[in-house]
């Protein structure tokens, strides 16, 4: 037998209306004292078991609309009591004034810790009122389509507490909020867990017609708002008051705080936008300001290489967008000018020594090249660090960098011949005082200035000039060395542009062969031997720079003309079909010479020996006037000047000049000095072997360089021709730009010109339809 | 898993380390069973709001919890499926339609809605 009377009785539709609506009377009257008690703390006298079953009654009842109204409306009342018992007097003191009289915001302080409190009670006690009304959640709530009933009181909540109409409860709590997050942003000690209690309050509560948390709706804005305003002042007081190093550190201060801050009290979502404000106030706006501060910007960093401050910097700007760009163009801008300044001391250094280039102290003009090439390696170098240290060898960076080098070494016109005249000078000395090691970094930062220039066949044409100095005047301290720099020039431009280089070692390795050869002949031959030591070094004319047609006349004593002849012999019988051409400019001669106190030996050109020779016929104290060798010797007038300046005016004076001077000057009477002295035996009588070029030759230089240009264009258009057989003008132009820019820019002048040329010797023709395409004519 | 639902109603049957009485029915007709509040917990929840600080009730270290509305012999059904999650209807039950009534009313009750199911 069942003792469960009152379910069936439940389950019976309800025709006695009256007990049904006691029943429900009662029902409801003990829940809403429950809820009431709850709301009093007071839940440990209640049975959950009760109430539950109360409201499961209720809602089976069809009465649950009945039981969530009631719910809805004992919840709002009592919150409406907690606005007014505990959230009103625990305003801060009204309006504005709290901001001053109470400046550390006690009182706001002492607001949130109420909020934070009535907050929790709130939350404690909707747990409990949804625990007992779990059936009409699960039943009424789902099929009416309304909150549950935990939602119903967060909403109730926002709308009788947070955003009370009765009470300013809303605008106290913002302002509160706001002056809490100004008095940490200038340092004060502020209570985060009762701010974060409120953020997180508003961020649980929804605002009904976004669906956004009434944080997002409310507050956010707000804050976000009263930032721009705190930062765009703060942003003109920092630049005023400091210089930028400390300006940086305050801003990166800043954005440490904001972060921070999001991350201890306020939403995730909300980092971007503040970070946004802080960048876009105290960086973006300010960018051209830091950057150009006087004595403190970024020229001064670089100037004294505060790589710390450069490295902040670049961390800073490159959050904001123009911020990296304003760096480069500011760096590229200082690196062109100091490349400008660079450019500046050579040129007036070479127009100093213009004014007195007749003087003729060429040395300075090696030093000049040397000098230039070295301040632009320490230029680079320098930026070389920059780049390393404080800007995370950013390429962006790098590329500008690299643009701003190149645009003012190729504005020195001469900078093909200096970055030369450096290898040169290195190659010849460096290995004294250095080891192989930083000869060869030295020699890679100098590859590295080589790819900037632009014209790397005018480049090519002086290296050879020099190079071939080193071989033939034996100047060249190391072999390996000078492969190891070929090699590095073969790397870079290819094989073409380094074959002449290694034809020219390799001349000089066969002419030793043939030395020894020579020697065997002389031993075995029955001819007069020459009275002279001969040696010799045949040079392809095509791989080396020495100029054939323009060969240097000059008259060699006898014995020296017979053994020449003996050596013609013997060389024109194993290679017939050769010519020989004597480059009387390139050789080396060592004579004995005897003075008053001893012999010495000297080593001195070829044309320094023919010079002497003439004052072997002389009497003492007889003397030879500058008209007179120039005659009898025959030797061009500038080499002429050179040899005579080396043996009369420089270290070892082996003439004496009259009038006495450092220019050699038509008229000037030359005599032999017989009381010369000197420590070492053997002397070696310096000429200058490598300079700048002068003027004259520097515009024959480039005649040649003109010269090849136009050879090579003509050797690209053919070889595209060849291959492509018919083509169009704008096409070809293009191509042929592309083959030759890591030799040159040809411009496309220069490249009609050749077509027209090469039209006319009938290797090409316009086609007949269109003048502007052209054939390839087999 | 048909071995683990036999264990679990050894729990039941033979409530070792029990902490929860559950006085069901009402007078003269109650049943006390002794109950493992953690299975109840777990499995229904009715008994974790039931259960939760704010509502259990402790007397001599037990928790005490009466269900005055539902009949001892229907309560056994429910308390059987809470453990094993099988439902056993012997005849006197499953043969009468009131009672298959009264115990899914009570399943109703205690959200146990997979039960109904």
């Amino acid at each position: 037998m069942s003792s469960r009377k009152q379910p069936k009785g439940k389950i019976r539709p309800p025709k006695k209306p009256n007990s049904a609506d006691a029943q429900f009377n009662d029902n409801w009257d003990r829940l809403a004292q429950a809820i009431r008690e709850i709301h009093k703390k007071n839940a440990s006298i209640l049975s959950f078991e009760e109430l539950y079953r109360n409201a499961y009654n209720m809602v089976l009842h069809k009465n649950g609309d009945k039981l969530y109204n009631g719910v809805r409306e004992v919840i709002t009342q009592h919150l409406e009591e907690v606005a007014v018992s505990q959230v009103v007097p625990a305003f801060p003191l009204s309006g504005a004034s709290s901001s001053q009289t109470n400046p550390n915001g006690a009182g706001g302080a002492n607001f949130l810790k109420v909020l934070k409190t009535v907050w929790e009670d709130h939350t404690t006690c909707m747990l409990m009122i949804r625990d007992i009304l779990m059936y009409m959640d699960r039943v009424y709530a789902k099929t009416a389509n309304v909150p549950l009933v935990y939602d119903l009181g967060l909403d109730l909540f926002r709308d009788t507490i947070v955003r009370s109409q009765n009470y300013p409860i809303q605008n106290h709590l913002l302002e509160v909020l706001l002056q809490q997050i100004k008095l940490e942003r200038e340092n004060e000690i502020i209570d985060r867990t009762n701010v974060k209690a409120s953020i997180d309050m508003l961020l649980e509560l929804t605002d009904a017609s976004t669906k956004d948390t009434v944080y997002a709706t409310d507050f956010e804005n707000k804050f976000l708002e009263t930032s721009s305003e705190y930062y765009r002042v703060e942003g003109q007081m920092l630049v005023g008051e400091y210089d930028a190093p400390e300006y940086m550190k305050k801003v990166d201060k800043r954005l440490n705080e904001e972060e921070q801050r999001v991350r201890h009290y306020l939403s995730q979502t909300t980092e971007p936008k503040i970070r946004n404000i802080v960048e876009e106030e105290l960086i973006s706006k300010h960018l051209k300001t830091v950057i150009e501060m006087e004595n403190s910007g970024l020229i001064p960093m670089l100037r004294n290489e505060k790589m710390d401050d450069l490295g902040r910097m670049y961390k800073l700007f490159g959050r904001v967008v123009k911020g990296h760009d304003e760096m480069k163009s500011a760096i590229s801008d200082y690196i062109r000018e100091l490349g400008k300044a660079i450019n500046e001391t050579v040129t007036s250094n070479t127009t100093a020594e213009g004014g007195n280039a007749a003087s003729g102290d060429k040395q300075t003009g090696a030093t000049v090249a040397v000098r230039w090439v070295q301040e632009v390696l320490d230029l680079k170098d320098k930026f070389d660090k920059v780049q390393n240290l404080a800007l995370s060898n950013d390429k962006a960076f790098q590329t500008s960098f690299n643009e701003a080098f190149e645009y003012f070494i190729n504005k020195n016109s001469k900078s093909p011949e200096f970055i030369s005249l450096f290898i040169d000078d290195n190659l010849k000395k460096g290995l004294k005082g250095k080891t192989e090691e930083e000869v060869d970094s030295v020699l890679d930062k100098t590859i590295t200035l080589f790819r900037f220039i632009g014209e790397k066949d005018v480049f090519e044409r002086y290296y050879k000039q020099h190079l071939a100095k080193r071989l033939l005047l034996g100047r060249s301290v190391s072999d390996d060395a000078e492969r190891g720099m070929i090699g590095k020039l073969k790397v870079e431009c290819g094989y073409q542009f380094t074959t002449k280089l290694e034809g020219m070692f390799n001349d000089m390795r066969i002419s030793s062969d043939t030395m020894t050869d020579f020697k065997e002949y002389l031993d075995k031959s029955v001819l007069e031997k020459p009275k002279l030591d001969l040696s010799v070094t045949v040079l392809t004319s095509t791989f080396w720079p020495m100029n054939l047609s323009a060969s240097p006349r000059c008259n060699l004593p006898p014995e020296l003309t017979k053994a020449c002849g003996t050596f013609q012999n013997f060389y024109l019988g194993r290679h017939s079909g050769r010519r020989l051409t004597w480059q009387s400019n390139m050789g080396t001669a060592d004579i004995r010479g005897s003075f008053k106190a001893r012999k010495h030996e000297l080593n001195v050109s070829t044309y320094q020996m023919v010079i002497l020779l003439m004052f072997n016929d002389k009497q003492d104290g007889e003397s030879l006037s500058y008209e007179q060798i120039k005659g009898e010797s025959d030797i061009p007038e500038a080499d002429l000047k050179r040899n005579l300046q080396s043996l009369a005016c420089a270290k070892y004076k082996i003439l004496v000049k009259e009038p006495k001077g450092k220019e050699i000057n038509p008229g000037d009477q030359f005599n032999f000095n017989n009381d010369f002295t000197a420590p070492l035996q053997r002397i070696k009588i310096q000429t200058v072997a490598s300079k700048v070029e002068s003027e004259g030759e520097r515009k024959e230089t480039r005649e040649k360089v003109e010269e090849a240009r136009k050879h090579q264009t003509e050797a690209a258009i053919v070889r595209i021709m060849k291959d492509r057989k018919t083509m169009e003008h704008n096409l070809l132009i293009a191509e042929v730009v592309k083959q030759l820019q890591s030799r040159f820019m040809p411009n496309p002048a220069l490249i009609k010109k050749r077509i027209e040329a090469l039209i006319e010797r009938e290797y090409l023709e316009r086609a007949t339809g269109d003048r502007r395409v052209y054939n390839y004519l087999a | 898993l048909p071995n683990l639902s036999k264990d679990l109603s050894l729990l039941l049957s033979e409530n070792e380390d029990y902490n929860m009485i559950i006085n069901v029915g009402e007078q003269p007709n109650v049943k006390q069973f002794k109950v493992h509040s953690i299975i109840l917990r777990v499995r229904s929840s009715y008994f974790r709001a039931a259960l939760s600080s704010e509502w259990a009730k402790v007397e001599n270290n037990y928790i005490t919890f009466n269900k005055p509305n539902i009949n001892p012999k229907i309560f056994e059904i429910i308390l059987t499926y809470i453990y094993t999650g099988t439902i056993i209807l012997d005849e006197s039950i499953s043969s009468d339609t009131m009672s298959i009534l009264e115990v899914m009313m009570a399943a109703d009750e205690l959200c146990l809605q997979e039960m109904i199911d």
